[in-house]
């Protein structure tokens, strides 16, 4: 609970998903991302430069800004394409979310594994349509564009509140906080999951551990 | 761009051994995570943590707590199956000899069986086995439980120590209230909320309690099925633990629950739309859940009895009369919580309330039952004391077969009767009695005021004051009921409770979900019976019974003084301060022309304290009208409570004391700087600030908050009682408070406060022609129109902050720089006003008004 979310929503044509994905994910983490740092002698650190790059969207007209890492680009790349390959499976009526997650670890005592406390989570809902002739795609395609357009602004204004943000992590904790193993760049420690329909939230394996513990703390 | 880029080149290439100057520019210094309490995952388990290990007095107490408690559960059973099953009872009872070669005792090992004839034996019986199986698993559980609490309060306890700042040896002497305190003030640098800049109490106890206000708040609509029309017992209640345990499992936490996790509400409760298909499921899980418990009933069962058995025998064994004591019961418990209450909060009250409580109960005394018990006792004592006297002349007496055990049930038997029969020097008055019990539980049901001496009420006042002897049966039976109730009753009502759950059920930013009522808002659920008339928006579903919403926002804001109220409320309590000070104070206002500061409740209560008598005699009788009654009921609680608290000069001293502390507290946060000038001031404003110090002050304090809150129950009782008399006495109640209020505070900037709520009748002692926009300056200028009442205050506070604490800000500036403590002497301060004149002249037509009560009723009416 003690973490922000924020909730957006995109109705797009099945071939759209990956892109419109891409383009909100790499937007999120453009801001959520930082150079690598270079801790001193005297706990000091200097920051890395990171560079960034205009993609355009083959199905939407859209253009969006992303970190030029190529690796970066590849992890989220992975995790989109999963969840566009479950959409078109699950032949239901194709309603999903995509969800980053940013987090922090807290060390723990030895019973207990290592706590990922999450500070923040984008859910992005996705509705995806059928369109019947090319002329509703045309459209589609230029009002998918705004939304997008749309829902960055949307983005970089959440992201410009001032609200928690992890501390900077000294060297020893720098991996508690951030994604260090990326060689270019370096973005808060997060981790993206989806989920077909929106069936009831929670899944098994958290549920048991939720019972566990209620049992445990009675 | 190219600056950029060559600089990021440098580093890259030189970044081990590159001259230190030059990297200067982009050097950065990590915070670093100087604690790792920032940000905590699950914040409700967090604070109710804290605030267990704080009620249970630090660390190691709770260790050894646990650790004894483990200890005992293994004795207990280890126990029980030694003495059914190892004992060779017929050498104890010396039916059978032992052959003993040196000597002729009997010792007590010889009473034990050997080893493997006991195990064989408890091998063979499939009961013990069953018992002890069951025992064993629970144990295992409890270790776990254990094991896995200590890593977790172990936590808690560095939080204790390295954040607030706390050790645990002085962790028992610290109020929750301290603790609280220290915990919004971390919040400011270690955020461990990451919602909110700054946490307020109000979270804290939302977080802490979110499940019990529910339960409250269910209670409070008689919403769970716990009262029941029985054909022998009449209208009986029965909630005993076991069935508390079944709803929070089906409600709150069990598998499948309402809730999705500790801080929300699943969504798909929170739509209307598919409510008969939820309360479809619910019932269908009730009814599970209601088959399950029957299943383990024996299992239950058994462990009931165990435990009873084990933890009263002692207690009976030590006093016997314990069993006709009485204790609160789980539904009063329920019943009489506020909203928002910690369970320490609670007990206090209750436990302050219990000797009157069981001395209402004593009236009730059967005359049959008394003279039956008279005469048992006049021959078992006859008997007794034959026996006693013969035992004293040869003690030889003793060792004939029964005369110890005679003496022993004849003793119990007289202590049985004894509790029977009335004590003769003692004359009891219901109607004072409920009223000092009121004054320390605060809740009750209208009509038993002025029946208090009916056998009907005390039959309803024994559901909340149950004897101890009928809560441990009905812990037993709850095994066999509580499947029954959740099956037939709690079924039928699921579709209330999920609509019950999705009307008062509201998501505070960073808090999560929470009930509504919790909120305290006199706006949504007020009740127009219980003064929030005019302010209250909430149908008769959403309103709270019993004045709930009322009180408890009254006891929040006293026992959190530092709690900022949201605008109206802030206004509903300071109004309400201000008509109980004026009805205190009001009485003798003939000899004190000026009514004391508002601020000061210490007057008030050192009012009551020294001269509750005076005040009730002269208003005891009358009843008339409000004022009067009001005041009765205020004197006759006062008299309570002066008999209950030691009225001592040092009481007093330390009253005042906590008074300034208090009055102070309330208003630091808005006080201007400018202000704390003066030596007090300066010092309550750094302790409102900080709260580090002064332990005894805090602890004062909270028992003047008691006091405080007690006296604001029964006043509103006394109004509510007021009231509810018919519509004609209602109508003179209104216009009667509209002139009150106005007089004190100009029209405009009422209706400024609340526009749509009220139009009352112009004053006759504030003519109109007092314009609005000049009333705001004049009340904060011009001090001495401000500085009279609290309820300018609060009329100004919408004004701003600096404005709503005028009153104090005089008050120490009128003191011409005293100390605040003694400015606030009544009349200490207003004696040397330079500005005395003009002050004279406001409040005098309020008091003459009031004392003029009947004329002025007329005029209206």
């Amino acid at each position: 609970m003690n973490c922000r979310s924020v909730v957006l929503e995109v109705t797009v044509e099945a071939r759209q998903v990956e892109e419109a994905m891409l383009s909100l994910l790499h937007t999120i983490l453009l801001h959520r991302s930082s150079g690598k740092f270079h801790y001193k002698k005297e706990g000091t650190y200097s920051i890395g430069t990171v560079g960034t790059v205009d993609i355009d969207c083959d199905f939407i007209d859209f253009t969006f800004v992303r970190i030029s890492s190529e690796e970066l680009d590849r992890v989220i790349r992975k995790a989109v394409s999963e969840f566009k390959d479950a959409l078109s499976n699950s032949g239901s009526d194709g309603v999903g979310q995509i969800s980053l997650e940013f987090y922090q670890k807290k060390k723990s005592r030895w019973p207990f594994s290592d706590e990922c406390i999450p500070w923040e989570v984008w859910s992005i809902k996705v509705n995806v349509v059928n369109l019947a002739n090319e002329q509703e795609r045309q459209i589609c395609r230029e009002k998918v564009g705004e939304k997008l357009g749309d829902k960055v602004i949307n983005i970089v204004e959440v992201i410009n509140r001032h609200e928690y943000l992890p501390k900077m992590p000294t060297q020893s904790e720098v991996d508690n906080v951030f994604d260090t193993s990326l060689k270019d760049v370096q973005p808060y420690l997060h981790k993206i999951t989806y989920q077909i329909t929106d069936s009831l939230g929670t899944s098994v394996s958290t549920t048991m551990r939720r019972l566990l513990k209620d049992t445990l703390a009675l | 761009m190219a600056h950029f880029e060559t600089e990021y080149q440098r580093l890259e290439a030189s970044y081990s051994d590159s001259p230190p100057g030059e990297e200067n520019l982009l050097m950065h210094v990590p915070e670093g995570a100087k604690s790792h309490w920032h940000h905590i995952e699950n914040l409700d388990l967090f604070f109710q943590r804290v605030y267990k290990l704080h009620q249970k007095n630090g660390f190691t107490c709770m260790l050894l707590g646990e650790i004894f408690e483990l200890i005992q559960l293994l004795f207990v059973v280890g126990f029980t199956v030694f003495l059914a099953n190892c004992v060779d009872y017929d050498i104890l009872f010396a039916n059978k000899f032992v052959n003993h070669t040196d000597s002729s005792k009997v010792t007590l090992p010889d009473a034990f069986l050997p080893v493997n004839v006991c195990s064989a034996r408890i091998l063979d019986n499939v009961f013990v086995m069953f018992v002890v199986i069951i025992s064993g698993v629970f144990w295992l559980h409890r270790l776990v439980k254990f094991i896995y609490n200590i890593c977790c309060y172990w936590e808690i306890r560095s939080f204790y120590i390295n954040a607030l700042k706390m050790t645990m040896s002085e962790l028992p002497y610290a109020t929750w209230q301290e603790v609280q305190a220290r915990i919004v003030e971390i919040q400011k640098e270690h955020q461990i909320c990451i919602h909110k800049k700054e946490l307020t109490e109000l979270d804290i106890y939302h977080r802490i309690l979110r499940f019990k206000n529910y339960m409250v708040a269910m209670v409070n609509k008689s919403l769970l099925p716990v009262r029941f029309r029985l054909p022998v017992l009449g209208e009986s209640v029965f909630y005993t633990r076991g069935l508390k345990y079944n709803f929070e499992l089906i409600f709150f936490w069990g598998p499948g629950s309402l809730f999705e996790n500790e801080w929300s509400l699943k969504p798909e409760y929170k739509r209307g739309g598919n409510r008969l298909e939820l309360a479809d499921r619910l019932a269908s899980r009730i009814l599970w859940i209601g088959i399950a418990n029957l299943l383990l009933c024996p299992v239950i069962l058994v462990w009931q009895i165990l435990y009873a058995f084990f933890s009263y025998t002692e207690v009976i064994k030590r006093e016997p009369g314990s069993l006709g004591a009485r204790c609160w019961s789980l539904y009063g418990r329920c019943y009489l919580r506020h909203f928002n209450e910690l369970d320490h909060e609670l007990m206090s009250r209750l436990s302050k309330g219990y000797k009157a409580s069981s001395k209402y109960m004593n009236c009730f005394l059967s005359p049959l039952l008394t003279v039956v018990a008279k005469n048992v006792a006049f021959f078992a004592g006859s008997v007794l004391a034959v026996l006693i006297a013969l035992t004293i002349y040869d003690e030889d007496v003793l060792a004939v077969e029964h005369v110890l055990s005679s003496i022993t049930l004849l003793g119990v038997c007289i202590t049985v009767c004894r509790s029977f029969i009335p004590d003769k020097h003692v004359v009891f008055c219901p109607e004072q009695l409920l009223r000092v019990i009121l004054a320390h539980i605060h809740y009750m049901p209208d009509h038993w005021q002025g029946n208090a001496h009916k056998y009907e009420t005390r039959d309803q006042f024994s559901q909340l004051f149950q004897y101890k002897a009928v809560f441990i049966l009905e812990e037993l039976l709850s095994p066999v009921v509580t499947p029954i109730i959740l099956i037939f009753c709690l079924r039928r009502k699921s579709l209330e409770i999920i609509d019950f759950f999705r009307n008062f059920t509201v998501e505070v930013v960073g808090v999560g979900d929470t009930c509504s009522f919790a909120q305290m808002d006199i706006r949504q659920h007020g009740h127009p019976a219980w003064m929030s008339a005019g302010k209250t928006e909430a149908s008769i579903y959403q309103q709270a019974e019993d004045g709930k919403t009322e009180l408890s926002l009254m006891h929040f804001a006293i026992t959190n003084p530092q709690w900022q109220p949201p605008q109206e409320t802030t206004h509903f309590i300071s109004q309400l301060k201000e008509r109980i000070h004026r009805e205190a104070t009001g009485v003798p206002s003939d000899t004190h022309p000026l009514s004391l500061s508002e601020s000061e409740p210490r007057s008030l209560i050192a009012n009551l304290l020294t001269g509750p008598s005076a005040l009730g005699s002269v208003h005891f009788g009358k009843d008339n009208f409000l004022t009067n009654h009001a005041a009765a009921g205020i004197s006759d609680g006062a008299s309570a409570l002066c008999s209950l608290s030691p009225v001592s000069g040092s009481l007093h001293l330390r009253g005042s004391l906590s008074a300034a502390h208090r009055s102070a507290g309330c208003y630091t946060s808005t006080m201007s700087k400018g202000m704390a000038g003066s030596g007090t001031d300066a010092r309550t404003v750094s302790s409102g600030s900080s709260a580090w110090e002064g332990q005894l002050t805090s602890l004062v304090l909270s028992e003047y908050a008691s006091t405080e809150m007690s006296i604001h129950a029964l006043y509103m009782h006394e109004l509510h009682k007021q009231q509810s008399r018919g519509e004609m006495s209602r109508h003179t109640w209104h216009r009667q408070e509209s002139d009150e209020s106005s007089d004190s505070i100009p029209d405009e900037v009422r209706s400024h406060t609340t526009p749509h709520s009220r139009n009352f009748p112009h004053s006759h002692t504030f003519p109109t022609t007092v314009s609005s926009p000049s009333t705001i300056p004049t009340s904060a200028s011009a001090s001495a129109t401000s500085s009279t009442t609290m309820g300018q205050e609060a009329a100004s506070s919408q004004g701003g902050s600096h404005r709503r604490f005028s009153g104090p800000t005089t008050d120490s500036f009128g003191a011409g720089g005293r100390v605040v403590r003694s400015a606030r002497v009544p009349m200490g301060g207003w004696a040397e006003d330079v500005q005395g004149a003009t002050r004279h002249h406001e409040p005098l037509p309020e008091e003459s008004s009031e004392d003029e009560m009947p004329p002025h009723i007329h005029k209206v009416t």
